[in-house]
């Protein structure tokens, strides 16, 4: 089914109208794609505040460059590519700073001691696992696995074949469960999470 | 992060979901810690992007009828700067102009009195300007 059928507006739709400056619209792109715009931009930075600075940025450039966009209903494809690129600059400003941050919130929340040391540690792990593989490999194993996109709909965007998607989806997940070790069998993360 | 929607296209290749994974994964989404995390993140992008949004309704609310009527303003202005300017200094040439001495042409089609041309050309008028005409 299409989104038109549900009278969702499609990406070219909204941005068009972005282009006229509607407000309402591209908060639709923004809250349609902010998450994996996150996604793409923590798998290169690797921290939550450079990802966090790198998307938020990504969307203020690709209003600039709304014009530049020849393709509307491919607008996803071509976020990723800006948000790409800003991380990919940002990790180069900001070489020198290598501060492992908590993020933003997590100190709001006071769970037990156990779990916290826990879910910290997973985090960690986590991190590692990621940091350990190749950056295609890190932003398909969290388009797919984190912000739930389809094997079609990351190789539409990156500009990838299907199979090498699932092919690095499959190298990922292996890598990533390798280092997790038997921190995945473990109590249930969503309740332990921070 | 977002609810996922799976059409079976990512289970025919066996390579389902993977729910532990994602389940753990989740832990870097920044809206496990904190729920409004997603609207603070877009009302900070909102509002840092309202200049230019508001710049791109007006150039989308301009008519050809405001670029033209706006052409017209400076190209008025500047033409009557010009026509001014065309006034002063034609005002000004009329003045020189009354100051000239008169043409070679008036003086030969206008009735000199006195010498005659044999006279003016005469070897005692050397060193003084002389006029010689025909006249017909």
């Amino acid at each position: 089914m299409s989104l038109e059928q549900f009278d969702i507006p499609t990406d070219g739709d909204l941005v068009r109208r972005a282009r006229r400056g509607d407000e309402f619209a591209f908060g639709q792109l923004v809250e349609r794609y902010q998450r994996a715009s996150y996604a793409v931009a923590l798998s290169v930075t690797g921290r939550h505040e450079d990802a966090e600075d790198a998307a938020q940025e990504s969307f203020l450039v690709a209003l600039q460059r709304l014009d530049e966009c020849r393709s509307p209903e491919r607008f996803a494809g071509w976020l990723m590519t800006i948000v790409r690129n800003r991380s990919r600059n940002l990790v180069r400003r900001e070489s020198l700073r290598h501060t492992d941050q908590v993020p933003p919130g997590a100190r709001s929340l006071v769970p037990l001691p156990d779990r916290v040391a826990e879910t910290s540690e997973l985090r960690g792990m986590l991190r590692e696992g990621l940091a350990a593989l190749p950056e295609v490999q890190r932003q398909i194993v969290l388009l797919h696995d984190l912000e739930g996109w389809k094997h079609r709909e990351i190789a539409d965007r990156l500009g990838l074949p299907s199979g090498t998607v699932r092919s690095h989806l499959h190298f990922a997940r292996k890598a990533l469960r390798a280092s997790l070790g038997g921190m995945l069998a473990g109590p249930d993360l969503k309740r332990t999470a921070l | 992060m977002r609810d996922k929607v799976h059409d079976g296209s990512d289970y025919v290749d066996g390579l389902s979901q993977d729910d532990e994974l994602s389940q753990a994964l989740g832990l870097l989404d920044p809206a496990q810690q904190d729920p409004n995390y997603w609207f603070r993140f877009r009302t900070w992008v909102l509002s840092n992007a309202s200049a230019e949004l508001a710049r791109r309704r007006l150039m989308h609310e301009l008519t050809v009828a405001d670029v033209m009527s706006s052409w017209a303003r400076a190209v008025v202005s500047t033409a009557a700067l010009a026509a001014a300017l065309a006034g002063l200094l034609l005002v000004r040439g009329a003045d020189a102009s009354a100051l000239q001495p008169v043409g070679v042409e008036e003086l030969l089609v206008s009735e000199v009195e006195g010498e005659t041309i044999p006279t003016l050309l005469a070897p005692a008028t050397n060193g003084t300007v002389a006029f010689a005409a025909e006249i017909f």
